[in-house]
């Protein structure tokens, strides 16, 4: 069976009766068994997936009503709330969670007949940008396992790439949909902050955060969000979005539209392959009928800085949480003192885990928080002062995903300011809240490259229809696993 | 320039206890002076702008009922109450 299709293509055979449910889901599974001993996207699978597709084929004999995924097998990133699953965060202090609830997305895909494979791997809490930071060890990248997956949604990019679903749902708070997915060679998709609920996601950075789906093409995200968008009452930083049909004219293309290049993102530290894949892919634009022109934008070198000093201090206060009183694991009160306890039980944090709640700590702290976090807040505002003027001028920014190809595990573990700089082209998208999508351009010696385009907030629809054209422009090679 | 003395501070406060010193306080200690970086971003006089959520676009507070009683699952319960550490030692 051909597990090589996109989503639109599932729900097709399926709908025709060409395949059927069960049959596709038991080869992915299957097919999970085979290269997931030496990929590692998978934290855990569901065992109940086959009587779960089997279902399905029988509403769909009995010509019952069935939702729009027709039992397509979903990978979810083991962040995100499944009823009475687990759900780890890849962290040792809730290895024993069962999930009490969906989360909103779920509760959507559910409705929708989607078929949850199993939870994929991540950075510990989401915080890593190569799942090297997962206490269950790194997912490996399926177009060279010696090379990091990216991440934090590392496992949501491998299971994409590697026919282990056909979908999956990561989280992004500083690009940890599109880096993984620009290293496994991959769509992500960073919604509009607000686009697509956050409840029953496990807290990271609140103010920045958004879910978005990682899948094979352009259109596969556009059904995607058509599917997980809209205002949700458990979260009142969601949108209206007014149930936008995010499918429809996706083919539209992108004659007369303004491009502008963000010359920071294409400057020093940026690997000669990434340059010329960019090059590249704003030719092809150019050649489509776009019109394209370099843009500076000065805040986006104090991006970094700001985004970690951000994220550091509200993972500060969300992990408060992980006292072993209220989240935790089986560990013995007798003995200790109030406070020696829970400094105990927080030993089950991971190194990276530990590092940032300590910055969270100290960046807002009396006496620092003058020049860290009030100062992060200032170039944050600055920062979006500086792209909503962009996009009075353009309709939409481009640069490569990440300035470097994928590398090595263990290459850049002990060096966190060079971990850090990975992230520089991803940020500004969060800090801002416009929304932003890296789409599979090029392959360099066998490794992935990305290209990101950004759009003014709520311009979603308009972005995908970029996107959608500039994917039509190449054809890539099969991933060798 | 932060001290590493500091940092263990704020470790303490926020009830981590650090072992390894290499592992934690010296990589803590570069990140924070990269974020130096932000003394020269000239923003001072930069307004912070938040967004606002007025309250008449929030929920109602009321009460949903939930079918599971949550506070069972804890590790420490004991049938009417949490158990907890002990306060002092």
């Amino acid at each position: 069976m051909n597990l090589k299709i996109s989503a639109l293509d599932y729900v097709q055979e399926v709908k025709t009766g060409n395949i059927s449910a069960e049959d596709f889901v038991a080869n992915t599974i299957e097919r999970i068994q085979n290269v997931d001993d030496k990929l590692h996207a998978f934290l855990s699978v569901n065992e109940d997936a086959i009587n779960q597709a089997r279902a399905i084929d029988k509403k769909i004999k009995s010509g019952e009503k069935v939702g729009d995924c027709f039992g397509m097998p979903i990978s979810i990133k083991d962040n995100m709330c499944i009823k009475d699953s687990k759900t780890t965060c890849a962290s040792k202090m809730l290895e024993n969670f069962i999930a009490p609830y969906d989360a909103t997305v779920i509760a959507k895909l559910k409705r929708q007949d989607a078929i949850f494979v199993g939870k994929v791997n991540m950075d510990e809490f989401a915080m890593g940008l190569t799942t090297e930071f997962s206490a269950y060890g790194p997912s490996k990248n399926p177009w060279n396992v010696e090379y990091v997956s990216g991440g934090s949604s590392g496992g949501s990019a491998v299971s994409v790439s590697a026919l282990e679903c056909v979908a999956s749902l990561g989280s992004d708070t500083g690009g940890s949909v599109r880096n993984p997915a620009s290293f496994c060679s991959a769509v992500g998709y960073k919604p509009t902050y607000g686009l697509i609920s956050r409840y029953g996601l496990i807290s990271y950075a609140n103010s920045i955060e958004q879910i978005g789906p990682l899948t094979r093409t352009v259109k596969d995200t556009a059904f995607m969000l058509n599917l997980i968008t809209g205002i949700d009452p458990n979260d009142d930083t969601t949108i209206d979005n007014k149930n936008e049909d995010y499918l429809s004219g996706i083919e539209s293309g992108i004659e007369g539209k303004k491009i502008g290049i963000i010359k920071e993102m294409i400057g020093e530290g940026i690997d000669p392959a990434v340059l010329s894949a960019t090059k590249d892919a704003i030719a092809k634009l150019e050649g489509l009928g776009a019109t394209c022109e370099e843009i500076s934008l000065d805040m986006v070198k104090y991006s970094v800085a700001a985004y970690y000093t951000i994220t550091a201090t509200e993972a500060g206060s969300n992990l408060a949480r992980y006292d072993n009183l209220r989240y935790g694991y089986d560990f013995p009160l007798d003995g200790y003192e109030f406070n020696s306890y829970i400094s105990k039980a927080r030993r089950k944090f991971g190194p990276e885990v530990i590092r940032r709640m300590i910055i969270g700590g100290f960046v807002p702290s009396a006496g620092h928080s003058g020049k860290y976090f009030l100062k992060a807040l200032k170039v944050k505002s600055k920062l979006t002062k500086e792209v909503n003027g962009a996009f009075k001028k353009f309709d939409f920014l481009i640069s490569p995903t990440v300035p470097i190809l994928p590398f090595k595990l263990g290459e850049k573990i002990d060096d966190p300011v060079s971990l850090f700089l990975v992230d520089i082209n991803t940020v500004t998208a969060n800090l801002t809240g416009k929304p932003a999508i890296s789409i599979p351009f090029a392959n360099s010696n066998g490794l992935p490259i990305g290209i990101q385009l950004m759009a003014d907030s709520m311009h979603d629809k308009l972005l995908l229809q970029a996107a959608y054209a500039l994917e039509q422009t190449v054809r890539l090679p099969e991933v060798p696993i | 320039m932060v001290t590493e003395e500091e940092i263990e501070k704020v470790s303490k406060l926020m009830r981590i206890g650090i072992d390894d010193h290499k592992e934690y306080v010296e990589k803590v200690h570069m990140m924070i002076n990269f974020f130096d970086i932000l003394d020269s971003a000239g923003v001072e006089s930069e307004e912070i702008s938040m967004p606002e959520i007025p309250i008449s676009k929030l929920r109602e507070d009321e009460h949903i009922p939930f079918d599971d009683k949550l506070i069972e699952r804890l590790n420490h319960y004991k049938g009417t109450y949490v158990r907890a550490p002990k306060m002092s030692s």
